[in-house]
């Protein structure tokens, strides 16, 4: 074993460091993310042509948003999006400034899949919720969220792995994490044991959320 | 005179597509009695699923007043108009069931809003799956359900916020003849128990036929006809409405087999085809033995057929009559003075899809 890896063994404590703070960012970053992203796509599908609040300013300008958003390469947002990181957290480096710009990263993309989601559901079903009297309120919470949950939960475990990913790129801004480690750590010192320990604690991360959403998008889904 | 608990003044619905104008429903005035179940058949494309969503608003009017049970519904805000929907139902020819609820949280949805206590929410459901007759499936989702079934959970959907209106979209063109019946049973026993106007959308004249006491025929966005559908079915005055009434009574299959077949299209001089509607009493009545007795004039009848309408029997018959000319004359008179609507047929307008049959 020590053989194997030889590194591995003597930075132990820094791997179990850096698996804790791909955790935090993710799910952090996530959880902020979630809910903006959930707001957007909720925006982009009540506004749009024939949606139950149409209305087509706010939807071609948070269309325009999200795509603009979406088509800036992540390593490039990290870079453009420094100073607003520099002004909410007070500092560029580190894990917590780091997802400042991970929430830039994935809410435009997730925007975008919780949209898509929901134009699987479909609008007779909308226009029947409408015709019994139900209010806008009514329909995004009782109609849209319940009857598009299971591919919600589909999407967002999409998100989340992409999400992951996204954290590993931010190690560029010395973020820390598994991704800082594999790159300072496991590439630059020719430590290949490292890169590839962490790859594999990244891809036990990936599996473990494929797994858990998986049988939650199941569980939710009838028939 | 009864009260119009609908009354759609000079609705005229306009599509902008693409710097182009569709005009889906143009100028159109209908009134619909309380407790009426008035039927709207058109072709697809002719505007009548524009029209019925007018009425409850999800369809918004370029131009035009929208009157229900007295309220202008186009000066309502948005909340106003939320509690009148809840008074008109609506069944989709899609059903539009909620997959995620089951058959009896369907049937709660209208409910949820409403401030009344759980124990009376869940009692209401009960009555309601008990009206139409689903109650051992109330734990079920709606893809375990026949379309029928569906159809039926639909229908109590609609019901519970116990509405006065209820607007049918096609609600039986997906299902299969036998089911149709059997909605439309439910629906009549709706119409005559709860008092429930029923405003009913639907391509088929069938439907109008079992069903329907008045009708309007849409053509273009524009109605063409309208009237009692005892009247439309006897007395059909445009092609189109003629075409419906045809082809429900199967005259129209009738008369296109006549036209192929090549002994009546070398009819004599003394001989005539027409087509004879008995309407109400005179299909009671032996004319045609009476014509041969009296006058010597023979009928041999192609087709004959009785329909029930709206509570009248309407018969119909395609005959070739034989005889001498002023006896011919003279049959159609006592025919008409009968009650009888006597048709010339002329076999070189009949026109149709040969594929038919």
């Amino acid at each position: 074993m020590v053989n194997l890896i030889p590194n591995v063994v003597n930075m132990k404590q820094q791997l179990i460091d850096a698996t804790w703070a791909t955790l935090y960012m993710t799910i952090t970053s996530a959880i902020i993310a979630g809910i903006l992203g959930l707001g957007i796509g909720l925006v982009l599908i009540i506004t749009q042509p024939n949606g139950i609040l149409e209305d087509r300013i706010i939807y071609s300008f948070t269309d325009k948003v999200v795509n603009i958003l979406r088509s800036v390469p992540f390593i490039i947002l990290l870079a453009v999006i420094a100073p607003l990181t520099q002004y909410l957290i007070g500092t560029t480096v580190g894990t917590t400034a780091a997802i400042v710009p991970l929430i830039f990263g994935i809410f435009p993309f997730y925007a975008r899949q919780v949209q898509n989601a929901l134009l699987e559901i479909d609008p007779g079903v909308i226009e029947a919720a409408q015709a019994m009297g139900s209010s806008p309120i009514e329909i995004i919470f009782s109609v849209y969220l319940r009857e598009g949950l299971s591919d919600i939960i589909r999407v967002s475990t999409f998100t989340l792995i992409s999400l992951v990913g996204l954290t590993t790129v931010a190690g560029a801004i010395g973020s820390g994490g598994l991704g800082d480690v594999a790159i300072t750590i496991g590439y630059a010192r020719f430590e290949n044991d490292v890169t590839i320990v962490a790859m594999m604690i990244i891809l036990a991360l990936i599996f473990t959320f494929q797994i858990i959403g998986d049988q939650l998008a199941q569980k939710f889904k009838q028939f | 005179m009864t009260e119009s608990i609908i009354d759609l003044q000079n609705i005229s619905v306009v599509f902008n597509k693409e710097k182009q104008q569709l005009k889906a429903v143009n100028d159109i005035n209908l009134r619909i009695d309380r407790g009426d179940i008035y039927g709207i058949i058109g072709y697809s494309g002719a505007g009548k699923s524009t029209l019925v969503r007018v009425i409850n608003l999800l369809q918004r009017p370029t131009v035009g007043k929208v009157i229900v049970d007295g309220t202008n519904l186009l000066t309502l805000p948005s909340k106003k108009l939320r509690t009148v929907r809840k008074k008109i139902g609506m069944i989709f020819q899609h059903f539009n069931l909620m997959n995620s609820r089951t058959v009896f949280n369907n049937v709660e949805y209208p409910l949820l809003h409403e401030k009344i206590s759980k124990v009376e929410r869940q009692k209401r459901v009960q009555r309601l799956l008990e009206l139409v007759g689903l109650n051992e499936f109330a734990g079920a989702y709606p893809e375990q359900l026949s379309g029928g079934q569906k159809q039926r959970v639909a229908i109590a959907r609609a019901l519970a916020s116990q509405p006065d209106i209820l607007i049918s979209d096609e609600a039986t063109s997906a299902l299969d003849p036998k089911t149709t019946e059997s909605i439309l049973k439910l629906l009549r026993r709706l119409n005559h128990e709860l008092g429930l106007t029923i405003v009913l959308i639907t391509h088929e004249m069938n439907v109008i036929k079992s069903i329907c006491h008045n009708v309007a025929v849409i053509e273009d966005g524009e109605i063409i006809e309208r009237g009692s559908v005892k009247d439309i079915f006897t007395k059909p005055k445009k092609e189109l409405t003629r075409d419906f009434v045809d082809t429900s009574t199967n005259v129209k299959k009738a008369l296109l087999q006549i036209k192929w077949d090549t002994q009546v299209n070398s009819l004599g001089g003394n001989q005539r085809l027409v087509q004879l509607n008995f309407i109400g009493g005179s299909s009671k009545q032996s004319l045609i033995s009476e014509l041969a007795r009296d006058y010597h004039v023979d009928a041999n009848i192609l087709y004959a057929n009785v329909d029930q309408i709206d509570g009248t029997s309407i018969g119909y018959m395609i005959t070739i009559f034989t005889g001498a000319t002023e006896a011919l004359d003279e049959s159609v008179e006592i025919l008409e003075r009968n009650g009888v609507e006597v048709v010339p047929i002329n076999l070189d307008q009949i026109k149709g899809d040969e594929e038919q049959w």
